[in-house]
C-alpha cells in the first residue's frame, strides 16, 4: 500500500507541484511544438511515460551498484544515455519488425524517447534519492506533465492568435514566450520560491 | 537555388540571425531556460553545445545518410554524450572548478537537445559535409549568443553580479534566475530580433508559431507559410499518418518562395463556406432570397 501511495504522490508532485516542463524547462521545445498537434497528445503521453518508467527502473537498479553509486556525474550521464538509447533501440526494433510500425510512428517514437525530459528523469531520481516506487511515479508523472503543459500551451496559442490587441512586434514567438512564462510563473507559485530577494 | 549554391554568408546570416534556433525556431530551450542562470554556466553550456552540434552534424552528413532515421536518432545522442561526458569528467575531476548541481545535470542533456535532432535531420543528412558544417557552426553561434546574453542579464538582474563579481545593485530580481524570468527575457529578445530582421532583412518571411489548426480554424494562406514550418516538417510528418506521403524534394535551409500548404483547407460550417464564397466574389445572399 505504501508503495502505491509513494508512486501516486510522486506522480502528482511531478505533474502539478513541480511540473517538469514548465518549472524546469525540460522538454519545453517539444511541448511547444507538439502543442500545435493536439491529436498526438495521448500518444506522446503514453510513450514518454513508458520510456521514462523503463529508463528510471533500469537506472535505479544500476545506481545501486556500488561502483556506479560513487561515480561522477559524467560517468552516470554516459550510463543513463546508453540505457536510454538501448531501451529506445529495443523498442523501435520490436515496433518496426514485429508490429510493422509505419515510419511516421517510428518518428513519433524517436521524439518521445530521445528528449531532455526522459533523460533527465534518472538524474532527478538520483539527486532526490527516490525509491523504486518514487522513480516509477516520476516516470509516469513526466508523461502526464508533458501533456498538461502541451495542452495549456495549445489553448493559449489559440487565444494569442485571436487576440488583435497584441502589438505587431510581439505577435508570434514573442507572445508565445511570454505566455509560457506566465504558465511557468503559475507553477513557481506552488513552490516557496520568492521572486524578489 | 540548390543547396550547393548556398554560400557561407547565406547560411550564417540565416542560420544564426534570421532563423535563430532559440528565438525563432524554439529549439534548445531546455538548457537556456533552466541552466543559463549565470554567465559562467551559459558559456559552459554554449561550448558543450557547439562541440556536440558541429561534430554530430558533420558525422550525420558524412556517414549517416543511408541509415534509417529511427536508427540515426540514438546515434545523435550517443555522439553528443561522447563529446560532452569527457568534458564534464575533466571539469569534475581535473580542475578546481566547482560545478553547480544544475550544470552537472543539464550539461549532458545538451547531447539530446532538440537543436541537434532538428538540424541533423532537416539539414545535415541532406547536404554535403561542408554545408552541414557551416549550418552547424552558424546555428551554434546563434544559440550560443542567446545563451550567453541571457546568462549575463539573468546574473546581473537575478544575482546582482557578473561572472561572479558582485555589482551591489540596489534591487535584485530573484525571479530572473527562474525559468519564468528567462522566458520573459526571451520574449523581449524575440520581439527585438523580429524588429531587427524586419528592418534589415525585410525579404525574409516573418516566422510565427500559430495555434493548432483544427477543423474550425481558418485556412492559412500561402504567404503565411514560414520557415518555422519548413523546419517543422520533421514534426508535421508525425501527424500526417493517414495522408499520402508528399513527393520527396531536396531540402534546403531557406526557401526561395513560400511553400504551398500540404493539406487542403477544410470548411465545415455553413458560415465558413459562405465566407469562402464571398471571398471568391460569389454572392451567397441571392440564393437565400430566392
Amino acid at each position: 500500500m505504501k508503495v502505491i501511495s509513494d508512486l501516486l504522490i510522486t506522480a502528482l508532485y511531478t505533474v502539478f507541484v513541480q511540473n517538469l516542463v514548465l518549472s524546469t524547462g525540460l522538454g519545453m521545445s517539444e511541448a511547444i511544438r507538439v502543442s500545435t498537434k493536439p491529436g498526438t497528445f495521448g500518444r506522446f503521453a503514453v510513450m514518454i511515460s513508458g520510456f521514462s518508467v523503463v529508463t528510471s527502473i533500469l537506472c535505479s537498479l544500476i545506481d545501486s551498484v556500488p561502483a556506479v553509486e560513487q561515480s561522477t556525474y559524467a560517468v552516470r550521464a554516459a550510463i543513463y544515455g546508453a540505457v536510454l538509447a538501448g531501451v529506445y533501440l529495443l523498442t523501435a526494433t520490436i515496433m518496426r519488425f514485429v508490429f510493422k510500425a509505419s515510419s511516421k510512428l517510428m518518428g513519433t517514437l524517436g521524439i518521445a524517447a530521445l528528449n531532455t525530459l526522459v533523460l533527465a528523469i534518472p538524474f532527478i531520481n538520483n539527486s532526490a534519492a527516490y525509491s523504486l516506487a518514487d522513480s516509477i511515479g516520476s516516470g509516469i508523472g513526466a508523461g502526464a506533465a508533458f501533456v498538461l503543459a502541451a495542452a495549456m500551451i495549445s489553448k493559449g496559442a489559440r487565444i494569442i492568435e485571436e487576440n488583435a490587441d497584441i502589438p505587431e512586434v510581439f505577435k508570434g514567438t514573442p507572445a508565445m514566450f511570454l505566455y509560457v512564462a506566465m504558465l511557468s510563473l503559475a507553477f513557481t507559485g506552488f513552490s516557496s520560491t520568492s521572486l524578489f530577494a | 537555388m540548390s543547396n550547393s549554391e548556398l554560400s557561407f554568408k547565406d547560411i550564417f546570416v540565416k542560420g544564426a540571425v534570421i532563423y535563430n534556433p532559440v528565438l525563432i525556431q524554439l529549439v534548445g530551450l531546455c538548457p537556456v531556460v533552466a541552466a543559463s542562470t549565470t554567465l559562467k554556466s551559459a558559456v559552459m553550456l554554449s561550448a558543450a553545445m557547439c562541440v556536440s552540434l558541429v561534430v554530430t552534424c558533420v558525422l550525420a552528413s558524412a556517414v549517416l545518410k543511408k541509415v534509417p532515421r529511427w536508427v540515426r536518432m540514438p546515434v545523435y545522442l550517443l555522439t553528443g554524450l561522447l563529446m560532452i561526458c569527457p568534458l564534464l569528467w575533466f571539469v569534475e575531476t581535473k580542475t578546481l572548478a566547482t560545478l553547480s548541481l544544475g550544470i552537472k545535470i543539464y550539461l549532458p542533456l545538451v547531447a539530446i537537445n532538440s537543436v541537434t535532432a532538428v538540424h541533423c535531420e532537416q539539414f545535415a543528412v541532406k547536404n554535403s559535409v561542408k554545408t552541414a558544417f557551416y549550418d552547424a557552426a552558424a546555428v551554434s553561434l546563434g544559440a550560443s549568443g542567446i545563451f550567453i546574453l541571457t546568462g549575463a542579464v539573468r546574473e546581473i538582474l537575478g544575482s546582482s553580479s557578473i561572472a561572479g563579481i558582485a555589482l551591489n545593485l540596489p534591487i535584485t530580481l530573484k525571479g530572473m534566475t527562474l525559468p519564468f524570468g528567462c522566458l520573459v527575457l526571451l520574449g523581449f529578445m524575440a520581439a527585438a530580433l523580429k524588429t531587427l530582421t524586419g528592418r534589415y532583412y525585410a525579404e525574409a518571411p516573418a516566422p510565427e508559431i500559430r495555434a493548432p489548426r483544427t477543423r474550425e480554424t481558418q485556412p492559412v494562406s500561402e504567404t503565411e507559410i514560414t520557415e518555422v514550418e519548413i523546419f517543422d516538417e520533421f514534426w508535421l510528418e508525425q501527424e500526417a499518418e493517414t495522408q499520402p506521403e508528399p513527393a520527396p524534394e531536396p531540402k534546403q535551409i531557406i526557401p526561395e518562395e513560400p511553400k504551398e500548404e500540404v493539406s487542403a483547407p477544410k470548411y465545415t460550417t455553413a458560415a465558413e463556406i459562405d465566407e469562402l464564397l464571398r471571398s471568391l466574389g460569389i454572392d451567397t445572399e441571392g440564393g437565400d432570397k430566392q
